[in-house]
């Protein structure tokens, strides 16, 4: 290993970055507009749900029912059918998202301390709202018989305190408030943060195409130089957007910072050469600057989204997936990111993912220099 | 005769159906300058990028300066200058910045290089240009300086692939001139060309054709092979004249010359009297007609003839 070879390589690669205003778009404002566009579109705070109300009691009660569960800002009543034809159209043209039904007799039986027969019909092709209104209503609706009963019985002269045998507080560490970003876009910043591994991706397969690499092959550089000399540029520019993106996550979209800065910084280098190493993989396989893009999208990108439990949880994946997710160095990147962000850990807590994302990249640096030949064709 | 810089044993390279070079026997003496001849697609640049070492040898040996080129094909790389057809430097790099680059790979100490850079950029008249990209620069600029990247750590072989295609006569000129200061320099030099004129500027010369070795030998001896004589006709109107020339026995093949024809044939004493009765027989007017020197063009093409039955 010569230092002035990598180093030779890595300022080359610095001027192409400096030089070429495409690949210093890509590389430093990517991840910016990645976590912008994706923290907006993937925030689920559902409100202002549609939905219709078809009422066959038409009482005061049933109305006051109607007028509880629909108080506030998550359900808005879209119209009050006549019958279920109607509540059917509104279904069908997306007009609302559920339909409340009340049978006759909602009142009387009420009054009588009976079941109380109704039906919520929710359309199932957009189950996150449906879902939303279910619970909403149900929620809603004890709170209203509890009410009801109570009142009866004090009028016949009973205790309330009787009726509460069980009395559950629910309190929400590290996200207090629940907000749906706070957990969110710190896992998206451990996705953002992989962007340049697809320029890393990119740089042999584009030394491939405009023919340097037959110049470069011809001289006396190890493997193991080009690679890292390769490498490193890129390291670097990642850095900046670790620096970049905590900034903006905290003053613009408010997320909470709870850790060591310093802490973050250096397991974000850690990630990188992981998850750069793992690009350069693809970059030594693929022979053309087009397939290596969508082989990286392949396996940088979509694993990314679907097996690092930014979405969706890990511990409900089946066993092949996790086992997958083990050796992406996003997953372990992501438990390190909301650990920082939101649980304000240490590295006493954190070690093990720092200890995988360093076996990982060494790995990932080993396959591709074992596989990368000093060969054309 | 000395030990051989460069030397192969029945180097072949494969391409999935096609055999690109097949069976090469090369012997190359240091100090050399070795011209690679043959028509598009003989093999030239697979023979030059197998000894570069860029390319896997499918059969077949070959040693340089002593190195087995399977084996130990990293050791060699320090010794060699490789340039390859096409421009294959950085383009956003500047002049100077590429000449930088391949030194510090090349192990290049930066007095030395320093020293160099100087003497390189202005034997390639590119001093005034050190500046500049790489990609703003004209195409005999561009093979100049992949010249000069080349030669940045003094190799004792150069490996160059048609260094002079697509470039203009006064370059082409230029870069031959560097080349024979080379060449009396005591460097080794393989160099690949489609021209004849180039070749004929060679101290030896390799024949080429369906990535064998055809012919190899000094160019005089290679013209010399040439089997019959050419006659240069000056007609008045060249096309009736080469349909007349065409069908006489003795004429292996016509070629035009501008305003001349030059014929082939097999023997110039016994055919020039029956060319010039033929044609005053179809009062065909011709300004002269004469037996001439063959020249490394017409001695190519019959031995490719040759070749391919």
């Amino acid at each position: 290993m010569s230092m002035r070879h990598i180093w030779a390589v890595t300022r080359k690669e610095f001027n192409h970055i400096l030089r070429d205003r495409s690949t210093l778009i890509l590389v430093l404002f990517t991840p910016t507009l990645l976590l912008l566009l994706m923290a907006y579109a993937l925030t689920v705070n559902i409100k202002h749900v549609p939905i219709a109300v078809l009422d066959y009691d038409n009482s005061p009660t049933s109305r006051q029912f109607v007028q509880q569960i629909t108080a506030g800002q998550d359900l808005d009543i879209y119209a009050y059918a006549r019958d279920m034809s109607q509540v059917e159209a509104m279904l069908m043209h997306g007009q609302i998202k559920a339909a409340v039904i009340i049978s006759p007799g909602f009142a009387s039986d009420l009054q009588a301390l009976k079941g109380i027969p109704m039906q919520v019909i929710i359309d199932g092709t957009e189950p996150q709202s449906g879902n939303f209104a279910v619970d909403h209503i149900a929620q809603r609706a004890e709170a209203f018989v509890n009410q009801a009963l109570a009142t009866q019985l004090q009028a016949r002269g009973m205790s309330l305190t009787s009726l509460q045998p069980f009395d559950l507080r629910v309190r929400t560490w590290f996200n207090p408030g629940l907000k749906s970003q706070n957990s969110l876009i710190p896992g998206l910043i451990s996705m953002v943060l992989g962007v340049p591994a697809l320029s890393v991706a990119l740089t042999l397969a584009h030394e491939r195409e405009h023919g340097t690499l037959e110049q470069l092959l011809a001289t006396p550089i190890g493997r193991g130089e080009l690679l890292l000399g390769k490498i490193i540029p890129y390291i670097i520019v990642g850095l900046i957007n670790v620096i970049i993106i905590p900034i903006l996550a905290i003053a613009w979209f408010h997320i909470l910072f709870n850790g060591n800065f310093l802490l973050f910084f250096a397991l974000s280098a850690l990630f990188l050469f992981g998850v750069l190493s793992m690009g350069m993989i693809v970059g030594v396989f693929m022979r053309t600057q087009a397939a290596a893009l969508a082989l990286s999208f392949l396996v940088v990108f979509y694993p990314g989204f679907f097996l690092t439990g930014i979405f969706f949880p890990l511990t409900s994946m089946p066993e092949a997936a996790r086992l997958e997710a083990l050796s992406l160095p996003g997953s372990h990147y992501a438990i390190i990111t909301r650990g920082i962000f939101l649980q304000g850990n240490g590295l006493d807590v954190l070690w093990p993912y720092a200890v995988m994302l360093i076996f990982l990249g060494i790995v990932f640096t080993l396959i591709a220099a074992l596989f990368f030949r000093k060969k054309l064709g | 005769m000395t030990t051989p810089i460069i030397e192969t044993h029945g180097l072949t390279r494969d391409f999935k159906a096609t055999r690109a070079v097949d069976g090469l026997d090369l012997s190359i003496a240091p100090g050399e300058l070795f011209g690679l001849v043959g028509p598009d697609g003989a093999g030239k640049t697979t023979t030059l990028r197998l000894l570069a070492g860029l390319l896997d040898i499918s059969d077949g040996q070959a040693t340089i300066l002593g190195f087995d080129l399977k084996s130990q094909a990293e050791a060699i790389k320090p010794h060699v200058g490789y340039m390859a057809q096409q421009f294959s430097l950085y383009g956003e790099l500047s002049v100077l910045e590429n000449l930088q680059f391949f030194a510090e790979l090349f192990d290049v100490t930066s007095q030395a290089r320093v020293e160099r850079t100087e003497r390189l950029l202005s034997f390639a008249g590119l001093t005034d240009f050190k500046d500049r990209r790489a990609a703003q620069l004209s195409g005999g600029m561009q093979k100049k300086l992949g010249l000069a990247c080349t030669l940045i750590h003094q190799p004792e072989i150069l490996l160059l692939d048609e260094p002079t295609t697509g470039v203009d006569p006064i370059s082409r000129r230029e870069f031959w001139n560097i080349l024979t200061g080379l060449h009396l320099g005591g460097t080794t030099i393989l160099v690949s060309t489609p021209y004849m004129d180039e070749a004929d500027r060679c101290s030896r010369v390799g024949l080429i054709y369906n990535g064998k070795l055809i012919e190899c030998d000094t160019p005089q001896a290679i013209r010399g092979r040439l089997e019959g004589d050419v006659i240069e006709l000056q007609p008045e109107d060249w096309k009736s004249a080469q349909k007349t020339v065409a069908g006489l026995s003795g004429v292996r093949e016509v070629q035009t010359f501008g305003e001349a024809l030059h014929l082939l044939v097999d023997s110039g004493k016994k055919r020039l009297p029956e060319i010039e009765r033929a044609l005053k027989k179809s009062h065909i007017n011709y300004r002269s007609a004469r037996i001439a020197p063959a020249r490394m063009e017409e001695a190519f093409i019959s031995l490719i003839r040759k070749a391919e039955e």
